[in-house]
């Protein structure tokens, strides 16, 4: 049962993840991730390739199993009613993941179904999201010919139709250009305002400066540092975001060669 | 890596199951590829394709008795002229048999009659001896390898029957005897099955088959298109995401393959069966001993349980094994050989002395293919027809389990690399 007291939508304690990679043997993606954010709070996961965000954002939203750890969705651990946590999240990544051959109303009518809508409160919802990220000029072609762009938007429709307490997203304006950028940060703005714990991966450290009211550093599978911009300029006494970024870097790394 | 996180079966995994194969039918439907296998195929191209060859076949057989040959005759002069006037009665709405009298003293050595066969001097070389006694028989010499000198030969025996008829008559006559004696055994075969019988039985030669194949086209595509495809697409993230248990989501993969193997497999039957009697009817001449061939009704609808099972089996044993695949290529070459496991077997039971028995009734595709058979010749009893849906239940069931212990591994759903066989038995391996 979820606590009504307890703000906390994304919890998790010791995540680990460990792959058998036929060439590389046995590679531990992420070790020991620990994280805490917030309802109305948008949490940015700033890390180069290869450091586990995807995969810390994948266990989060039950798509990968952890192998060690705990992690709580809106206070449903994943691992124990993955249904639960699946229907209290949206997640949307950079390669968007829509259906090609599906229509955008046709993909919303679909999620919208398995997310308990139906009849009128399903239409409703559906028109909602084609007013809200404008897709009448093309949501009824199918997906794979619309442009970059319009694929987010109607991925994003996708994501929200069902009102999640919780967002996931995996470095979403990769690939996007200006215009489409600009409105998808609007668009994770305006999710702080109705209230919604939005995480989000990036490795573009001006969005994340811009966006994010806490902000952790993933490098090589493991959390770094994690709090606000200000608290991260204390930790470090550096002024921007790059900087502190290489400073804790290099603490990580003297810190495994001293080891 | 350890499996992806289950949820637990419930109420909801058939319901789950039947939503995402309705969807991932209507996405089929939109793919060219399984349209063509499914739609295209059964209702336009085999009939067309087997009107064609019927129609070409009619063609060439009406072109070979219009087409005139030429027969070399080597006779005394007296009975080349009874040569002639036989080979003449034959010409009756076919070609000319041109009749080229040749040197009495030809040799019939190979080597001669090759070469002036081979000068197309003749088509075909009849030999007549004057006596007519038994060592010295009449001798037809024909290349066998050549359509025109085949036409000719056949054009021959058929023309010279009645004259031999005439000689045995005329023979016994001079000698006072009834003509029979000098065929002291004379058969008479008597067909005593009706035609339909006869097309009932060319059918059970197509449709086992045929029902096999098309089960297993007719979830190939889809297979693939599921599995290794949507990894291609990358939309194996955003399917893993959807609010439903995970069971319900690989099962439903699995009726939406299967759902599209039964309808090729039932539109083909339904359109062979059709243009089948209608086309045999043509090239049978329709005659009083041509096949009958009808719409095997009875058998067809007697057969729906079994070769539902038997689809079960192949799309969920095509969806497991082209979950390995990291693209639709790799899906494709990794079903190639798979296919042939149940083709060539389907194959094998055309086999003379094949039928469904309390053995073959266990193994799967042989057992369909046998029982299919055996309903459309109405030899199909009920024991073995029992034991037959037991086994592809069983072999059913054990396909699911395998497909979907495949699609639940992160492994397989998730992986951008073609599963090797090492890990393909750690993920079956016992939790």
């Amino acid at each position: 049962m979820t606590d009504p007291t307890n703000t906390s939508a994304i919890r998790a304690e010791g995540l680990a993840k460990t792959f058998h990679d036929p060439q590389r043997g046995v590679v531990e993606a992420v070790k020991g991730v620990d994280l805490d954010c917030h309802k109305g709070e948008i949490f940015g996961l700033l890390g180069p390739n290869g450091a586990g965000k995807t995969t810390t954002l994948r266990m989060l939203s039950t798509i990968l199993a952890p192998t060690a750890g705990r992690a709580l969705i809106d206070g449903v651990d994943v691992a124990e009613d993955p249904l639960e946590v699946r229907r209290r999240l949206g997640f949307l990544s950079g390669s968007t993941g829509l259906y090609p051959r599906l229509t955008g109303r046709e993909t919303l009518r679909y999620f919208g179904r398995l997310h308990g809508l139906e009849g009128e409160r399903l239409e409703a919802a559906i028109a909602r999201a084609f007013d809200a990220f404008d897709l009448h000029a093309f949501g009824d072609g199918r997906c794979e010919a619309l442009s970059t762009g319009q694929k987010q938007r109607v991925s994003i429709a996708r994501a929200v139709l069902h009102d999640p307490p919780v967002l996931i997203l995996d470095e979403p304006t990769t690939g996007l250009d200006i215009m489409a950028s600009s409105d998808m940060i609007q668009f994770i703005e305006s999710r702080r305002e109705a209230g919604t714990c939005v995480l989000f991966s990036t490795h573009i450290l001006s969005e994340a400066e811009r966006l994010c009211d806490r902000i952790g550093i993933v490098y090589d599978g493991r959390m770094l540092a994690a709090g606000s911009l200000d608290e991260l300029r204390a930790m470090t006494s550096k002024e921007w975001l790059e900087e502190i970024f290489r400073e804790l870097v290099q603490r990580a790394d003297a810190g495994e060669g001293a080891a | 890596m350890s499996s992806a996180p289950r949820d637990a079966p419930g109420a909801g995994v058939l319901r789950a199951a039947f939503a995402v194969a309705r969807k991932e039918l209507g996405e089929s439907f939109r793919d060219r590829q399984t349209l063509l296998y499914t739609f295209v195929l059964p209702l336009c191209m085999y009939p067309a394709m087997f009107w064609i060859m019927v129609q070409g076949v009619l063609v060439v057989q009406g072109q070979k008795q219009a087409r005139d040959v030429t027969v070399g005759v080597v006779a005394a002069a007296e009975t080349a002229e009874l040569a002639v006037e036989q080979l003449a009665l034959d010409e009756e709405g076919r070609g000319r048999i041109e009749v080229v009298a040749l040197d009495p003293e030809t040799p019939r050595d190979a080597d001669t009659i090759a070469e002036l066969i081979e000068r197309e001097e003749a088509d075909a070389l009849l030999f007549l001896p004057a006596d007519r006694s038994e060592d010295d028989p009449a001798a037809l010499f024909f290349d066998s390898t050549s359509s025109q000198s085949e036409t000719a030969r056949g054009r021959v025996v058929s023309a010279l029957e009645g004259w031999t008829e005439e000689l045995r008559a005329e023979a016994a006559g001079a000698r006072e005897l009834d003509p029979e004696v000098l065929e002291p055994i004379l058969i008479q075969t008597r067909k005593i099955n009706p035609s339909k019988d006869d097309g009932a039985l060319v059918l059970s030669l197509l449709l086992p088959i045929l029902l096999v194949v098309m089960c297993v086209l007719g979830a190939f595509f889809p297979a693939v298109d599921l599995t290794a495809g949507e990894k291609e697409r990358q939309t194996a993230e955003t399917t893993l995401l959807l609010p439903i248990p995970r069971l319900g989501l690989h099962l439903g993969k699995i009726f939406a393959v299967c759902a599209t193997s039964m309808i090729a497999a039932t539109l083909n039957l339904l359109a062979l069966g059709l243009s089948a009697g209608h086309l045999l009817g043509q090239l049978a001449g329709l005659g009083d001993g041509a096949p009958k061939v009808e719409l095997p009704l009875g058998a067809l609808i007697s057969i729906a349980p079994l070769a539902a099972l038997f689809a079960f089996f192949v799309s969920a044993v095509l969806t497991g094994v082209a979950s390995l695949a990291a693209s639709f290529k790799e899906g494709q070459a990794l079903l190639g050989p798979v296919q042939m496991l149940f083709m060539l077997p389907a194959m094998a039971t055309n086999l003379p002395g094949m039928e469904l028995t309390a053995t073959t009734a266990w193994i799967p595709v042989v057992n369909v293919s046998l029982a299919f058979r055996g309903l459309l010749v109405g030899s199909a009893s009920a024991g073995p027809l029992l034991l037959c849906a037991f086994s592809l239940t069983v072999a059913a069931l054990l396909a699911i389990w395998f497909s979907v212990r495949l699609l639940s591994s992160e492994e397989v759903s998730l992986s951008s690399e073609t599963i090797s066989m090492t890990r393909i038995l750690r993920i079956l391996r016992p939790r």
